[in-house]
């Protein structure tokens, strides 16, 4: 073999293992027997992951993520599905403009999206911590609702709605009854990927959070920088495997990469 | 297509006004407070001002120097590890692809914190270093630039990888044989010939690096802290510690201009490719 | 089958926004008819189907079926079936659920659906293939599932989509004999929409040919064929040789020229390439192209007129690439045209 031929393969062997490598760590280093964060570890326990589930912030700010990623988004699916809808099957006048307005939370950076709505919406108006994230969650899900379900909708043929009509259905029951079930796997898809990215989303949140009300990757960053122990390792873990088994499963049953 | 545009519209506007009212209207009205006059009117008084203080400078050229080097470094890097797995049997390709994409489902909080355990004080790299004799005292290299740049390119790098992975899958199959029959050497390959033909996959990739990078918080705040501000960083502590909103929307402004640029750049060659593939 | 019309479109006026893409038209049609829409692309052919199923709002006019105005009832309550180019058939719903889908809606369940359901699938000869998705058939069988959709709802109207321009050719005839049989069986009113002369001449009544948004002609399919009026219909139907008359003269490119016999008081005349006499006649051609074509043979003729297609037996002797030969356009077997445009 020459050089040339060992070098390639090589590289990706080594970038491979950056990517994954800090993860693999994080995973050994949560089974630590030992009181700080530290790798190789020192010891094998599960102390780490047990005491995850003891600490009453993370499961505050637990249950606080899985309300926001659930409802928001839910509720940018539903702004999201008739929007799609609209755009894909409709002459509408000023598609472009309306395309645009929605899918623009994607490219402004989370943290002036969060600051701009704590000081022109949350302040003015008195809006409450949790109202306020649900808010800023459900627009920073809907670019993703709104993407995903119009690949699935433009995937679908429109004259099965035409057909359904013809049959004596009307315009919405047609929507319900053959457009509906053909693009659950799209919405599905939506689902996951608006839960993971609202889940994982720090910037946005970082400003709306308040006393006692974070979400959970929040919680981790201030748990961090005042405890130096491998209980943030185990939860990240835990989280990572999470994902990646919604994600796997996702793409198992669904073929999720279609979507995306 | 339907025709009806009241029904259209009813459909269609609460999405949109959604949007504008709770993203596009504050917005815009944050980034019109780094243009306005405390006195009346309009003035660009406040850029001036920001840019006057070093401080300032130096976070806006860290920040671009680091978004540079490391699209730099991904695209390097990207093109070596795309070529690698697009060259595998179909089966492993999938894997390999399958472990590329497997860090981005992680957080992006779990993936810059591992880094802690790596670079910190009694981390690997510092453990290493002590065990071969190339430093009797551990190095600091948590909050440092170098630590930052590990922990971006770390985060990005997959996009780069997936977007090269295209780009070469859908570069004709006998583009490289042809050259390399031609005579060209593996240098002139890559460079007359791989490069013009991913030159997209390159930009979208390079444009999704360049913007991700710029407009990460977390790896700049944990793994650069207070010493490495980056614009994000330090737009937050400008509002949250000296309680200055207009020189936060003055850097919100850059970000944007700057993510909009980069993201223009990503339509027109999109668009340049989507014109290019006229039917027959 | 009465004389009085069943369907009728009146001063029927289509648009979409401002583009108006047919024009005022007036078409009666019986009931029991099996009519087609022939044109090109862009004629308004499919635009007036989906009027007519209520999918187009229409802009002025009216349509009337059985006796009822229905301009403006909407399409779910037209008893209106349409069989669609791509049969539309629901991808999620097997081939049982796709048929009993517009039955449930009117309201039958049970037993009676299910008999109905069964019967036309066995009508369409698909009574084993109930359980299976739309995505496991052929396109044939795609296209006899959506037949039986939309014939259990028992429609006054049945519209066809080009209905035989997805089949292959042995598929095409076993789908026109099969349409057939179901308006015979049925007497079910048909139209149906194609832009393939052949497959209108094949299994229409009455052919309908459209232009512009505009009826350029109507009649039998022999009228069609034999008898065009316009130099339009006579292209589609295949006369490829087309002249305009002046002064009892044919005009060509080289001026009028008197034809070998009394010239029909008309404003143009076509022939087909078989009508076209060759050895003989008045007029002279260079041979500029040849092809065999089984029992035929055709030359294209460089001519004074311009050229000219010519078709003979194959039996008869062969003429060679860039022969003379003398020719004749009698003025007997030509098709009068009254409109040339």
């Amino acid at each position: 073999m020459s050089a040339r031929s060992l070098f390639i393969p090589l590289t990706l062997f080594l970038v491979l293992g950056f990517l994954i490598g800090p993860f693999l760590i994080i995973v050994a280093a949560s089974f630590s027997g030992g009181e700080t964060l530290a790798f190789p570890p020192q010891g094998f326990s599960l102390r780490w992951i047990l005491k995850v589930f003891t600490v009453e912030s993370f499961r505050a700010s637990f249950g606080m993520s899985m309300f926001l990623a659930i409802g928001g988004t839910a509720a940018a699916l539903m702004l999201g599905i008739p929007a799609s809808y609209a755009l894909s099957r409709y002459k509408l006048p000023g598609a472009e403009i309306v395309r645009t307005v929605v899918s623009a939370p994607i490219i402004v950076p989370g943290i002036i999206v969060g600051l701009a709505l704590l000081r022109y919406i949350v302040v003015p108006f008195q809006v409450g911590i949790t109202p306020a994230l649900f808010l800023a969650h459900t627009a920073l899900v809907l670019p993703y609702a709104v993407r995903v379900v119009s690949a699935s909708l433009d995937n679908l043929r429109s004259d099965i709605e035409e057909a359904a009509v013809l049959l004596g259905s009307s315009r919405l029951g047609a929507f319900f009854r053959v457009v509906m079930p053909n693009i659950r796997g799209g919405i599905l898809s939506a689902f996951i990927l608006g839960f993971v990215t609202s889940f994982n989303q720090v910037p946005v949140s970082l400003f709306l959070s308040g006393p006692g009300v974070r979400t959970l990757p929040i919680d981790m960053i201030a748990y961090m920088e005042i405890v130096f122990d491998p209980s943030v390792a185990a939860l990240s873990s835990l989280l990572a495997f999470l994902s990646i088994g919604i994600v796997f499963a996702a793409e198992r049953f669904l073929g999720f990469s279609r979507y995306v | 297509m339907f025709q009806n545009r009241a029904e259209a519209l009813a459909l269609a506007l609460p999405a949109a006004f959604f949007a504008a009212a709770v993203f596009l209207m504050p917005v815009a009205i944050l980034l019109s407070d780094g243009f306005r006059n405390p006195v009346g009117g309009w003035t660009i008084s406040a850029y001036t001002d920001f840019f006057a203080d070093p401080l300032n400078r130096t976070v806006f050229l860290r920040t671009l120097r680091l978004g540079a080097i490391v699209t730099v470094v991904s695209a390097v890097l990207g093109y070596a590890a795309a070529f690698a797995i697009v060259n595998l049997e179909p089966g492993t390709k999938g894997k390999m692809t399958g472990l590329v994409v497997l860090p981005l489902m992680i957080s992006p909080v779990a993936r810059t914190y591992a880094w802690i355990v790596i670079l910190g004080r009694t981390g690997i790299v510092n453990q290493a270093l002590q065990l071969v004799g190339l430093t009797d005292a551990p190095l600091r290299i948590l909050f440092s630039e170098t630590a930052v740049f590990v922990g971006l390119l770390q985060l990005f790098l997959p996009l780069m990888i997936i977007s090269l992975i295209s780009a070469l899958e859908n570069m004709p199959k006998d583009a490289v044989p042809a050259a390399r029959v031609l005579g060209a050497n593996w240098f002139q390959v890559f460079w007359k010939v791989i490069l013009p033909l991913t030159k997209e996959g390159l930009v979208i990739g390079g444009t999704l690096v360049f913007t991700g990078s710029l407009t990460a918080y977390i790896t700049p705040a944990i793994l650069g802290g207070s010493k490495v501000l980056m614009l994000e960083t330090l737009l937050y502590q400008q509002v949250s510690v000296s309680n200055n909103f207009v020189s936060a929307s003055v850097i919100a402004f850059i970000l944007i201009v700057m993510s909009f640029a980069a993201n223009i750049l990503l339509k027109r060659v999109a668009t340049a490719r989507n014109k290019q593939r006229v039917p027959q | 089958m009465s004389d009085a019309p069943y369907l009728s479109l009146e001063k029927l006026t289509l648009a979409y926004g401002d583009t108006v893409a047919v024009a005022n038209l007036d078409l009666p049609i019986r009931k029991g008819e099996l009519v087609a829409l022939l044109g090109p692309s862009g004629c308004g052919k499919t635009t007036t189907m989906r009027a007519i199923a209520g999918l187009l709002p229409v802009k002025s006019g009216h349509v009337r079926l059985d006796g009822a105005d229905i301009t403006r009832v909407p399409a779910n309550k037209r008893a209106v079936g349409l069989v669609f180019q791509s049969y539309a058939l629901f991808p999620h719903l097997s081939v049982y659920e796709n048929v009993a889908f517009g039955l449930k809606l009117k309201g039958m369940r049970g037993t009676g659906l299910d008999a109905k359901v069964r019967s036309g699938l066995t009508s369409v000869g698909l009574s084993s293939f109930a359980n299976r998705k739309p995505a496991e058939l052929s396109g044939g069988q795609q296209q006899r599932v959506a037949l039986a959709r939309s014939m259990v709802m028992e429609p006054k109207v049945l519209l066809l989509d080009e209905p035989l321009s997805n089949l292959d050719a042995r598929l095409r005839l076993e789908m026109r004999t099969e349409l057939q049989r179901v308006q015979k069986e049925t007497g079910v009113t048909m139209i149906f929409v194609t832009h393939d002369q052949a497959e209108a001449l094949a299994l229409a009544d009455r052919i309908v040919v459209m232009k512009n948004g505009k009826i350029e002609q109507i009649g039998s399919p022999e009228d069609i064929y034999n008898r065009p009026t316009s130099s339009f219909v006579a292209d589609f139907v295949g006369f490829e040789n087309i002249f305009p008359i002046e002064q009892g003269k044919m005009k060509t490119s080289s001026g009028l020229i008197d034809l070998s016999g009394p010239a029909p008081s008309a404003a143009g005349l076509a022939w087909r390439p078989r009508m076209v006499t060759l050895g003989s006649g008045p007029f002279r051609g260079t041979v500029r192209g040849t092809s065999f074509a089984g029992d035929s043979r055709e030359y294209l003729l460089d001519t004074p007129f311009g050229p000219i297609k010519a078709e003979v037996e194959a039996s008869q002797p062969a003429h060679a690439l860039g022969s003379d030969l003398s020719f004749d356009l009698p003025a007997e077997k030509a098709a009068p045209l009254s409109r040339f445009a």
